[in-house]
């Protein structure tokens, strides 16, 4: 799994399609659209084949609706209307270990330092961190732990499944070098 | 009891460093009030009336001395020398500053313990009968599967924000002293026919403002599936559990609302967990993981069933004695061994309160009495869990000197209290005070054993940290026109044999105002002992003649509250 991305949403290669009411418009396909569900919905049939294309999810949606498209998304956008919302972790987690999807899951919305150890072991693999948040203390906060007890979608297996040098060895002189 | 091998030390020193990094992040106006809320409440750390209010982790109810020395020397050097135990069976701090709460997480994971996931929307401290792997009606021990089930949602990464917060508690004793069908998930160890280990899963049940008894899930759940089914459980929760109103927002209110489907949901995911998800089967426990998990609840050293002459009961034994023997001293699953209850429960102290000189004698009595080991009861009382018959004469005097003697284990001045009002920035009303007037007006141990067994639950809100809900009789503090009144109940059961099913306690007339409340208690038991048939408890009396009698003599003592009625009686005509 690869690190963390944090998004500079300026240098974005992905870029939304709104009209002037909003994102209702007709949409001509291009690479690195990144549309709304209703968007996706209203193109999908005719999106051309290989082009890349990420989708904005509500985090009510049922990602069972999206198992279906996830070979052709390139990207998931999911959402944190607030901080302490916790459902698109368990969107993540199951778009990851259910249903396979190797795009990019990026966590929108009010996104802050001390989710990241969250969202990192839920799926995600880009953020766009709110204005206000220091990147140098999120990637501090991916840091303080070596290991966890249960499985995630990066360590599927919990710590009784491990092999015990696997967590006297590698962990913990990681954990060591890292605080 | 359960020995943290060398990862769990390391992770909850990693713990600490990480809250102290927010902490330094928010006093460096880096982290605002409002985020690092959430944040040090997944610790442990509210802001009360006066100061934070720190929630310490006692998993399944299980300390061991050098834990509450620990304990006692940060009452003594951070707050003012006392500590409470929760109905939880944590213990709770009221006055250490904020900026001392980083060398705090630290003193206590010298001792390996943690404020984890103590408050906040998240998997809370899970507990367990306090007589756990000691008690002869004991089928299946709980603590390992209630350890391996703790490991398992600390820090579970989908999981830390819910809904709202979510309790699990387990037994596997016949009788239920953990409360289970009033928790989010309760869990009842038991043994099929084929006598395989397995759980009674109970799904949605609570306190609060909609009192809910949980309902079953699975009738028996292979053991191996435990950690599946709560993931699935749990994850429907997240999904679909309602976050627009913070009152509507636990999950038995989501398992009213979609009733079956619910079930169906739970049912779904947790087929879609094994046979789709990426390794979906890495989460049912190996024999081997319960084996070494098991391991640390051993017997102490020393400790083997031996032939048993009864409790000792010198002649010259005062009478006092013979109560404690009775009351205090419980059964126990090895010959010659007993438990005993310290009572948290006197004049002079708030139930469950204890201070750190307490804390120090309570480490030593278990060390001379009991391997070093105690437990939190749900009751808010410690227990010494290995004591030898012999033993018991000496341990009496010992705690008598303690203040910890008193002999009134399950009778009405062993009340279940939350700290109320007087520290709790939640409370409508004081609990504290009530409590106090009235153990002072049982002081008579004749008196109180005459009442006989008896549950009095006090919470100073809506909350129910003090579970009136569940008590014989509840009383609920609340707010009106910025004044204190109290509600009170009866009937209420926990689920234990004593009390029958679990149920919630009915209303008994208006709210009664602060000084008219000790005097309705009063009324109600005097109304028992008026009505009783020979030796009948006070629950089956309530059981037999309803609510009606309670009704008509606490009426009778309304002062304040009958001037009200007769004005508003006035006002209307």
């Amino acid at each position: 799994m690869t690190a963390m991305k944090f998004i500079q949403t300026h240098h974005d290669r992905w870029h939304t399609v709104e009209g002037d009411d909003g994102p209702m418009v007709t949409i001509t396909p291009a690479s690195h659209q990144l549309l709304t569900w209703l968007q996706w919905h209203s193109v999908r049939h005719h999106w051309p084949a290989g082009m890349p294309v990420g989708v904005i999810v509500d985090n009510t949606q049922d990602t069972r609706e999206l198992e279906a498209d996830l070979p052709r998304l390139g990207l998931v956008v999911l959402q944190f209307p607030k901080w302490v919302d916790g459902r698109a972790y368990s969107q993540a987690h199951l778009l990851r270990s259910r249903y396979r999807f190797a795009g990019e899951i990026r966590a929108t919305g009010q996104v802050l330092v001390d989710m990241l150890p969250l969202l990192q072991r839920t799926g995600f693999d880009a953020v766009v961190l709110r204005a206000d948040q220091s990147r140098e203390a999120a990637e501090r906060a991916l840091n303080f732990f070596p290991g966890h007890y249960q499985g995630d979608v990066r360590e599927h297996r919990p710590i009784f499944a491990r092999p015990a040098d696997e967590l006297a060895s590698q962990e913990f002189i990681n954990a060591g070098a890292s605080i | 009891m359960y020995t943290y091998t060398d990862f769990d030390k390391h992770f909850v020193r990693q713990r600490a460093a990480q809250y102290r990094d927010q902490l330094d992040r928010h006093l460096a106006g880096h982290l605002p009030d409002d985020e690092f809320r959430a944040l040090r409440l997944q610790n442990g750390w509210y802001i009360q009336r006066h100061a934070p209010m720190l929630r310490v982790a006692v998993p399944y109810g299980e300390l061991n001395s050098a834990q509450l020395r620990a304990l006692a020397g940060i009452a003594r050097d951070f707050d003012r020398g006392y500590a409470h135990f929760t109905t939880r069976q944590n213990l709770q701090y009221n006055w250490i500053p904020l900026d001392q709460s980083a060398e705090v997480m630290d003193r206590l994971a010298a001792v390996h313990m943690h404020g984890i996931q103590t408050s906040g929307n998240c998997i809370r401290n899970i507990t367990s009968d306090c007589f756990a792997g000691i008690a002869p009606d004991e089928l299946v021990d709980p603590r390992p599967y209630a350890e391996i089930m703790r490991q398992w949602s600390t820090l579970h990464p989908e999981f830390a924000f819910l809904p709202r917060k979510f309790k699990i508690a387990v037994t596997g004793a016949g009788e239920d002293r953990a409360a289970i069908g009033w928790h989010d998930i309760g869990l009842h160890l038991l043994k099929n026919d084929a006598g395989e280990v397995g759980f009674k899963v109970l799904v949605g049940g609570g306190m609060g403002r909609t009192p809910v008894i949980g309902t079953v899930a699975r009738e028996f759940l292979p053991w191996q599936q435990i950690l599946v089914f709560i993931e699935a459980v749990v994850r429907v929760y997240n999904r679909y559990g309602r976050r627009d109103n913070i009152y509507k927002a636990r999950i038995k209110i989501l398992v009213k609302a979609e009733g079956q489907r619910f079930f169906d949901d739970v049912e779904a995911e947790f087929r879609e967990i094994l046979e789709r998800d990426v390794d979906g089967s890495a989460h049912l426990i190996p024999q081997s993981e319960l084996d070494r998990v098991t391991a640390n609840f051993v017997i102490p050293a020393g400790v083997a069933a031996r032939a048993s002459s009864g409790m000792p009961r010198p002649a010259d034994a005062p009478a006092g004695y013979g109560r404690w023997l009775e009351r205090n001293v419980h059964a126990h699953r090895l010959s010659g061994y007993r438990a005993v209850t310290l009572s948290l429960k006197r004049t002079g102290q708030a139930p469950g309160d204890i201070t750190d000189e307490q804390m120090e004698r309570a480490a030593e009595l278990s060390d001379r009495y009991s391997h070093g080991e105690l437990r939190v009861s749900h009751d808010q009382n410690l227990v010494l869990p290995w004591v030898l018959e012999s033993d018991l004469p000496a341990l009496w005097e010992a705690a008598r000197s303690a203040s910890f003697a008193t002999p009134n284990i399950g009778l009405l001045t062993d009340m279940i209290a939350c700290p109320g009002g007087d520290f709790c920035a939640l409370a409508n009303a004081r609990s504290i005070p009530l409590a106090a007037e009235i153990t002072e007006r049982y002081q008579d141990l004749d008196e109180l054993w005459d009442i006989g067994d008896i549950d009095l639950h006090i919470s100073g809100c809506i909350n129910s940290c003090g579970h009136h809900h569940s008590g014989h009789i509840g009383i609920l503090g609340v707010d009106k026109d910025g004044a204190e009144w109290y509600q009170i109940t009866l009937g209420g059961s926990d689920g234990s044999t004593l009390s029958g099913g679990p149920v919630t306690g009915k209303v008994v007339g208006p709210s009664f105002a602060a000084d008219e409340a000790a005097d309705a208690v009063e009324a109600v038991i005097d109304t028992y002992q008026a009505q009783r048939q020979g030796g009948e408890r006070f629950i089956d009396t309530i059981k037999r003649i309803g609510l009606e009698p309670f009704k008509a003599s606490t009426n009778a003592v309304r002062r304040t509250t009958a001037r009200h009625a007769a004005s508003d009686a006035a006002t209307a005509e």
